[in-house]
Protein backbone atom coordinates (compact mmCIF):
# COMPACT_ATOMS: atom_id res chain seq x y z
CA UNK A 1 0.00 0.00 0.00
CA UNK A 2 1.39 3.36 -0.98
CA UNK A 3 0.85 6.61 0.85
CA UNK A 4 -0.24 9.57 -1.37
CA UNK A 5 0.55 12.98 0.07
CA UNK A 6 -1.84 15.92 -0.61
CA UNK A 7 0.95 17.67 -2.54
CA UNK A 8 1.24 14.83 -5.00
CA UNK A 9 -2.26 15.65 -6.23
CA UNK A 10 -0.90 18.97 -7.45
CA UNK A 11 1.89 17.41 -9.46
CA UNK A 12 1.96 18.33 -13.18
CA UNK A 13 0.92 14.87 -14.26
CA UNK A 14 -2.37 15.36 -12.42
CA UNK A 15 -3.26 18.46 -14.38
CA UNK A 16 -5.65 18.07 -17.22
CA UNK A 17 -4.30 18.48 -20.72
CA UNK A 18 -6.85 21.21 -21.47
CA UNK A 19 -5.88 23.46 -18.59
CA UNK A 20 -2.18 23.03 -19.44
CA UNK A 21 -2.81 24.13 -23.04
CA UNK A 22 -4.74 27.15 -21.76
CA UNK A 23 -1.84 28.10 -19.49
CA UNK A 24 0.56 27.74 -22.41
CA UNK A 25 -1.66 29.97 -24.54
CA UNK A 26 -1.66 32.60 -21.80
CA UNK A 27 2.16 32.54 -21.71
CA UNK A 28 2.12 32.80 -25.50
CA UNK A 29 0.03 35.98 -25.33
CA UNK A 30 2.44 37.48 -22.76
CA UNK A 31 5.37 36.58 -25.01
CA UNK A 32 3.65 38.28 -27.95
CA UNK A 33 3.05 41.45 -25.92
CA UNK A 34 6.67 41.49 -24.70
CA UNK A 35 7.90 40.99 -28.30
CA UNK A 36 5.76 43.87 -29.56
CA UNK A 37 7.11 46.09 -26.78
CA UNK A 38 10.69 45.08 -27.70
CA UNK A 39 9.97 45.79 -31.38
CA UNK A 40 8.57 49.24 -30.59
CA UNK A 41 11.59 50.10 -28.43
CA UNK A 42 14.02 48.99 -31.16
CA UNK A 43 12.05 51.03 -33.69
CA UNK A 44 12.21 54.08 -31.42
CA UNK A 45 16.03 54.00 -31.52
CA UNK A 46 16.32 52.93 -35.18
CA UNK A 47 18.01 55.41 -37.56
CA UNK A 48 15.00 55.06 -39.90
CA UNK A 49 12.00 54.24 -37.69
CA UNK A 50 8.74 53.00 -39.16
CA UNK A 51 5.64 55.11 -38.55
CA UNK A 52 2.97 53.35 -36.50
CA UNK A 53 0.57 53.32 -39.46
CA UNK A 54 1.89 51.65 -42.62
CA UNK A 55 2.50 53.74 -45.73
CA UNK A 56 2.57 52.07 -49.14
CA UNK A 57 5.70 52.64 -51.30
CA UNK A 58 3.75 55.16 -53.46
CA UNK A 59 2.74 57.13 -50.36
CA UNK A 60 6.34 57.11 -49.11
CA UNK A 61 7.57 58.34 -52.50
CA UNK A 62 4.99 61.12 -52.52
CA UNK A 63 6.02 62.16 -49.01
CA UNK A 64 9.68 62.12 -50.05
CA UNK A 65 8.94 64.22 -53.14
CA UNK A 66 6.89 66.66 -51.10
CA UNK A 67 9.77 67.00 -48.64
CA UNK A 68 12.14 67.77 -51.51
CA UNK A 69 10.20 70.92 -52.43
CA UNK A 70 9.40 71.97 -48.88
CA UNK A 71 12.76 73.58 -48.03
CA UNK A 72 12.74 77.08 -46.63
CA UNK A 73 13.86 79.64 -49.28
CA UNK A 74 17.10 80.47 -47.44
CA UNK A 75 18.07 76.79 -47.52
CA UNK A 76 17.74 76.46 -51.29
CA UNK A 77 21.06 75.69 -52.94
CA UNK A 78 21.87 78.01 -55.83
CA UNK A 79 20.95 76.35 -59.15
CA UNK A 80 22.41 77.35 -62.53
CA UNK A 81 20.46 80.13 -64.19
CA UNK A 82 19.77 81.20 -67.78
CA UNK A 83 18.79 84.60 -69.17
CA UNK A 84 15.89 85.48 -71.46
CA UNK A 85 17.77 85.12 -74.74
CA UNK A 86 19.18 81.72 -73.87
CA UNK A 87 15.78 80.59 -72.62
CA UNK A 88 14.02 81.85 -75.76
CA UNK A 89 16.54 80.05 -77.94
CA UNK A 90 15.99 76.79 -76.03
CA UNK A 91 12.19 77.16 -76.35
CA UNK A 92 12.30 77.87 -80.08
CA UNK A 93 14.81 75.14 -80.90
CA UNK A 94 13.11 72.69 -78.48
CA UNK A 95 16.58 71.75 -77.28
CA UNK A 96 15.51 71.68 -73.63
CA UNK A 97 12.57 70.41 -71.63
CA UNK A 98 10.75 73.48 -70.28
CA UNK A 99 8.97 73.11 -66.94
CA UNK A 100 6.58 75.60 -65.39
CA UNK A 101 6.71 75.40 -61.58
CA UNK A 102 3.69 77.65 -60.94
CA UNK A 103 0.35 76.33 -59.65
CA UNK A 104 -1.79 74.74 -62.39
CA UNK A 105 -4.34 77.58 -62.36
CA UNK A 106 -1.70 80.12 -63.47
CA UNK A 107 -0.23 77.63 -65.94
CA UNK A 108 -3.70 77.25 -67.50
CA UNK A 109 -4.08 81.02 -67.90
CA UNK A 110 -0.86 81.33 -69.89
CA UNK A 111 2.51 79.60 -70.20
CA UNK A 112 5.57 79.35 -72.43
CA UNK A 113 4.75 77.28 -75.57
CA UNK A 114 5.80 73.65 -75.15
CA UNK A 115 6.23 73.95 -71.37
CA UNK A 116 4.92 71.25 -69.05
CA UNK A 117 3.43 72.00 -65.64
CA UNK A 118 5.47 70.57 -62.76
CA UNK A 119 3.91 72.68 -60.03
CA UNK A 120 5.86 73.12 -56.82
CA UNK A 121 2.66 73.00 -54.74
CA UNK A 122 1.57 69.68 -56.29
CA UNK A 123 5.02 68.32 -57.02
CA UNK A 124 4.48 64.66 -56.06
CA UNK A 125 1.32 64.35 -58.17
CA UNK A 126 2.73 66.19 -61.20
CA UNK A 127 6.06 64.38 -60.98
CA UNK A 128 4.30 61.01 -61.17
CA UNK A 129 2.15 62.25 -64.06
CA UNK A 130 5.24 63.39 -65.97
CA UNK A 131 7.45 60.46 -64.97
CA UNK A 132 7.59 59.09 -68.53
CA UNK A 133 8.45 62.45 -70.16
CA UNK A 134 11.01 63.23 -67.47
CA UNK A 135 12.64 59.84 -67.83
CA UNK A 136 12.89 60.31 -71.61
CA UNK A 137 14.48 63.72 -71.03
CA UNK A 138 16.92 62.48 -68.41
CA UNK A 139 20.02 63.49 -70.37
CA UNK A 140 18.44 66.55 -71.97
CA UNK A 141 18.78 70.07 -70.50
CA UNK A 142 15.83 71.02 -68.29
CA UNK A 143 14.89 74.65 -67.66
CA UNK A 144 12.43 75.53 -64.92
CA UNK A 145 10.63 78.83 -64.50
CA UNK A 146 7.98 80.31 -62.24
CA UNK A 147 6.42 83.78 -62.05
CA UNK A 148 9.73 85.60 -62.00
CA UNK A 149 11.16 88.19 -59.68
CA UNK A 150 11.27 86.84 -56.14
CA UNK A 151 9.48 83.53 -56.79
CA UNK A 152 11.16 80.46 -55.29
CA UNK A 153 9.12 77.70 -56.92
CA UNK A 154 11.45 77.25 -59.92
CA UNK A 155 14.54 76.94 -57.71
CA UNK A 156 12.79 74.46 -55.38
CA UNK A 157 11.66 72.31 -58.31
CA UNK A 158 15.09 72.55 -59.99
CA UNK A 159 16.85 71.43 -56.80
CA UNK A 160 14.34 68.62 -56.29
CA UNK A 161 15.07 67.39 -59.83
CA UNK A 162 18.81 67.58 -59.17
CA UNK A 163 18.27 65.52 -56.00
CA UNK A 164 16.34 62.97 -58.06
CA UNK A 165 19.32 62.48 -60.34
CA UNK A 166 18.64 64.84 -63.24
CA UNK A 167 22.04 66.24 -64.12
CA UNK A 168 21.36 69.28 -66.32
CA UNK A 169 18.77 71.47 -64.64
CA UNK A 170 18.75 75.27 -64.65
CA UNK A 171 16.39 78.07 -63.76
CA UNK A 172 15.08 80.88 -65.95
CA UNK A 173 14.99 83.57 -63.28
CA UNK A 174 13.04 86.10 -65.37
CA UNK A 175 10.11 83.69 -65.31
CA UNK A 176 6.69 84.21 -66.79
CA UNK A 177 6.80 87.96 -66.07
CA UNK A 178 9.92 88.51 -68.22
CA UNK A 179 8.60 86.22 -70.99
CA UNK A 180 5.23 87.94 -71.27
CA UNK A 181 6.72 91.45 -70.83
CA UNK A 182 8.90 90.77 -73.87
CA UNK A 183 5.74 90.10 -75.90
CA UNK A 184 6.75 86.55 -76.68
CA UNK A 185 4.11 83.94 -77.69
CA UNK A 186 2.08 82.18 -75.04
CA UNK A 187 -0.07 79.07 -74.81
CA UNK A 188 -3.09 78.52 -72.61
CA UNK A 189 -4.83 75.46 -71.18
CA UNK A 190 -3.56 72.51 -69.21
CA UNK A 191 -1.13 71.49 -71.94
CA UNK A 192 -1.89 67.79 -71.37
CA UNK B 1 6.13 2.22 -24.33
CA UNK B 2 9.64 0.81 -24.51
CA UNK B 3 12.25 2.99 -22.77
CA UNK B 4 14.56 2.83 -25.82
CA UNK B 5 11.73 3.99 -28.06
CA UNK B 6 10.94 6.79 -25.63
CA UNK B 7 14.55 7.90 -25.55
CA UNK B 8 14.73 7.88 -29.34
CA UNK B 9 11.66 10.14 -29.49
CA UNK B 10 13.22 12.49 -26.97
CA UNK B 11 16.33 12.80 -29.13
CA UNK B 12 14.15 13.33 -32.19
CA UNK B 13 12.25 16.11 -30.41
CA UNK B 14 15.56 17.72 -29.38
CA UNK B 15 16.93 17.55 -32.94
CA UNK B 16 13.71 18.99 -34.39
CA UNK B 17 13.75 21.77 -31.77
CA UNK B 18 17.31 22.76 -32.66
CA UNK B 19 16.54 22.81 -36.40
CA UNK B 20 13.34 24.85 -35.98
CA UNK B 21 15.11 27.21 -33.53
CA UNK B 22 17.86 27.87 -36.09
CA UNK B 23 15.30 28.68 -38.81
CA UNK B 24 13.30 30.98 -36.54
CA UNK B 25 16.31 32.85 -35.17
CA UNK B 26 17.60 33.38 -38.72
CA UNK B 27 14.18 34.49 -40.01
CA UNK B 28 13.64 36.83 -37.05
CA UNK B 29 17.03 38.52 -37.31
CA UNK B 30 16.59 38.92 -41.07
CA UNK B 31 13.29 40.74 -40.49
CA UNK B 32 14.66 42.88 -37.65
CA UNK B 33 17.36 44.14 -40.04
CA UNK B 34 14.78 45.39 -42.55
CA UNK B 35 11.34 45.87 -40.97
CA UNK B 36 10.19 48.07 -43.86
CA UNK B 37 10.73 45.23 -46.34
CA UNK B 38 8.75 42.89 -44.12
CA UNK B 39 5.98 45.50 -43.78
CA UNK B 40 5.79 45.79 -47.59
CA UNK B 41 5.64 41.99 -47.89
CA UNK B 42 2.87 41.87 -45.28
CA UNK B 43 0.92 44.62 -47.07
CA UNK B 44 1.10 42.68 -50.34
CA UNK B 45 -1.13 39.98 -48.81
CA UNK B 46 -3.95 42.58 -48.58
CA UNK B 47 -5.26 40.99 -45.39
CA UNK B 48 -4.37 43.40 -42.58
CA UNK B 49 -5.43 47.07 -42.35
CA UNK B 50 -2.64 49.68 -42.57
CA UNK B 51 -2.84 50.35 -38.84
CA UNK B 52 -1.79 46.76 -38.00
CA UNK B 53 0.87 46.14 -40.67
CA UNK B 54 3.75 48.02 -39.05
CA UNK B 55 2.85 46.69 -35.60
CA UNK B 56 3.15 43.15 -37.00
CA UNK B 57 6.37 44.06 -38.81
CA UNK B 58 7.86 45.36 -35.56
CA UNK B 59 6.48 42.76 -33.15
CA UNK B 60 6.75 39.50 -35.07
CA UNK B 61 10.55 39.44 -35.64
CA UNK B 62 11.47 39.67 -31.91
CA UNK B 63 8.75 37.07 -31.27
CA UNK B 64 10.40 34.71 -33.76
CA UNK B 65 13.84 35.20 -32.22
CA UNK B 66 12.35 34.63 -28.75
CA UNK B 67 10.67 31.44 -29.97
CA UNK B 68 13.97 30.20 -31.39
CA UNK B 69 15.91 30.92 -28.20
CA UNK B 70 13.19 29.47 -25.93
CA UNK B 71 13.05 26.30 -28.04
CA UNK B 72 16.65 25.60 -27.07
CA UNK B 73 15.95 25.55 -23.32
CA UNK B 74 14.20 22.40 -22.00
CA UNK B 75 12.10 24.36 -19.49
CA UNK B 76 10.64 26.72 -22.11
CA UNK B 77 10.59 24.38 -25.09
CA UNK B 78 6.90 23.48 -24.72
CA UNK B 79 5.58 27.05 -24.88
CA UNK B 80 8.05 27.96 -27.65
CA UNK B 81 6.86 25.00 -29.71
CA UNK B 82 3.26 26.16 -29.31
CA UNK B 83 4.31 29.68 -30.39
CA UNK B 84 6.10 28.32 -33.47
CA UNK B 85 3.02 26.27 -34.35
CA UNK B 86 0.86 29.41 -34.05
CA UNK B 87 3.18 31.53 -36.21
CA UNK B 88 3.60 28.91 -38.93
CA UNK B 89 -0.17 28.31 -38.97
CA UNK B 90 -0.62 32.07 -39.47
CA UNK B 91 1.94 32.12 -42.33
CA UNK B 92 0.34 29.02 -43.87
CA UNK B 93 -3.16 30.52 -43.77
CA UNK B 94 -2.00 33.85 -45.23
CA UNK B 95 -0.03 32.13 -48.02
CA UNK B 96 -2.85 29.72 -48.87
CA UNK B 97 -5.29 32.63 -49.01
CA UNK B 98 -2.94 34.59 -51.31
CA UNK B 99 -2.48 31.58 -53.59
CA UNK B 100 -6.25 31.04 -53.77
CA UNK B 101 -6.77 34.71 -54.64
CA UNK B 102 -4.26 34.42 -57.49
CA UNK B 103 -1.73 36.82 -55.93
CA UNK B 104 1.96 36.59 -56.77
CA UNK B 105 4.04 38.00 -53.94
CA UNK B 106 7.12 37.65 -51.81
CA UNK B 107 5.98 35.98 -48.59
CA UNK B 108 8.78 37.56 -46.56
CA UNK B 109 8.38 34.64 -44.15
CA UNK B 110 11.97 33.40 -44.29
CA UNK B 111 13.99 36.13 -45.96
CA UNK B 112 13.50 38.45 -48.90
CA UNK B 113 13.04 37.24 -52.46
CA UNK B 114 11.41 38.14 -55.73
CA UNK B 115 7.63 37.64 -55.90
CA UNK B 116 7.05 34.19 -57.35
CA UNK B 117 4.25 31.63 -57.15
CA UNK B 118 6.57 28.56 -57.17
CA UNK B 119 8.42 30.13 -54.21
CA UNK B 120 5.06 30.71 -52.47
CA UNK B 121 4.21 27.02 -52.87
CA UNK B 122 7.64 26.07 -51.50
CA UNK B 123 7.14 28.29 -48.48
CA UNK B 124 3.67 26.83 -47.97
CA UNK B 125 5.24 23.37 -47.79
CA UNK B 126 7.97 24.68 -45.46
CA UNK B 127 5.31 26.20 -43.20
CA UNK B 128 3.42 22.92 -43.13
CA UNK B 129 6.64 21.10 -42.23
CA UNK B 130 7.52 23.58 -39.49
CA UNK B 131 3.98 23.43 -38.11
CA UNK B 132 4.14 19.63 -37.95
CA UNK B 133 7.58 19.74 -36.33
CA UNK B 134 6.45 22.28 -33.71
CA UNK B 135 3.30 20.30 -33.00
CA UNK B 136 5.39 17.14 -32.56
CA UNK B 137 7.68 18.90 -30.05
CA UNK B 138 4.71 20.40 -28.20
CA UNK B 139 2.76 17.17 -27.98
CA UNK B 140 5.91 15.32 -26.95
CA UNK B 141 6.56 17.86 -24.16
CA UNK B 142 3.00 17.90 -22.91
CA UNK B 143 2.77 14.09 -23.00
CA UNK B 144 5.91 13.82 -20.89
CA UNK B 145 4.43 16.36 -18.50
CA UNK B 146 1.20 14.44 -18.04
CA UNK B 147 2.82 11.00 -17.97
CA UNK B 148 3.07 9.35 -14.53
CA UNK B 149 6.52 9.70 -12.97
CA UNK B 150 8.48 6.44 -13.12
Amino acid sequence: MSIVSPDSARLPQARSLGSQILRDLAVLVLLAIASLAAGLVMNRFSPSPLPIVYQAPEQRFDAELTTLVAAAPFKIAPAATVGLEEFRSAVESKSALILDARPSVFFGQGHVPGALNLARDDFAHDYRDLAGVLQDAHDKPIIVYCSGGECHDSRLVANALLSLGFGNVSVFTGGWDAWSAAGLPASTGSGR
Amino acid sequence: MMPADNSRRNYAALAVSIAVAAIFIYAGIDKIRDPLQFADSTAAFAILPAVLINLLALGLPPFEVACGVLLLAPRTRRVAALAVAAVTLMFFTALASALLRGLTLDCGCFGVGAPSRPRMWMELVLDAGLFSAALFVYLRSITRLSAPAS
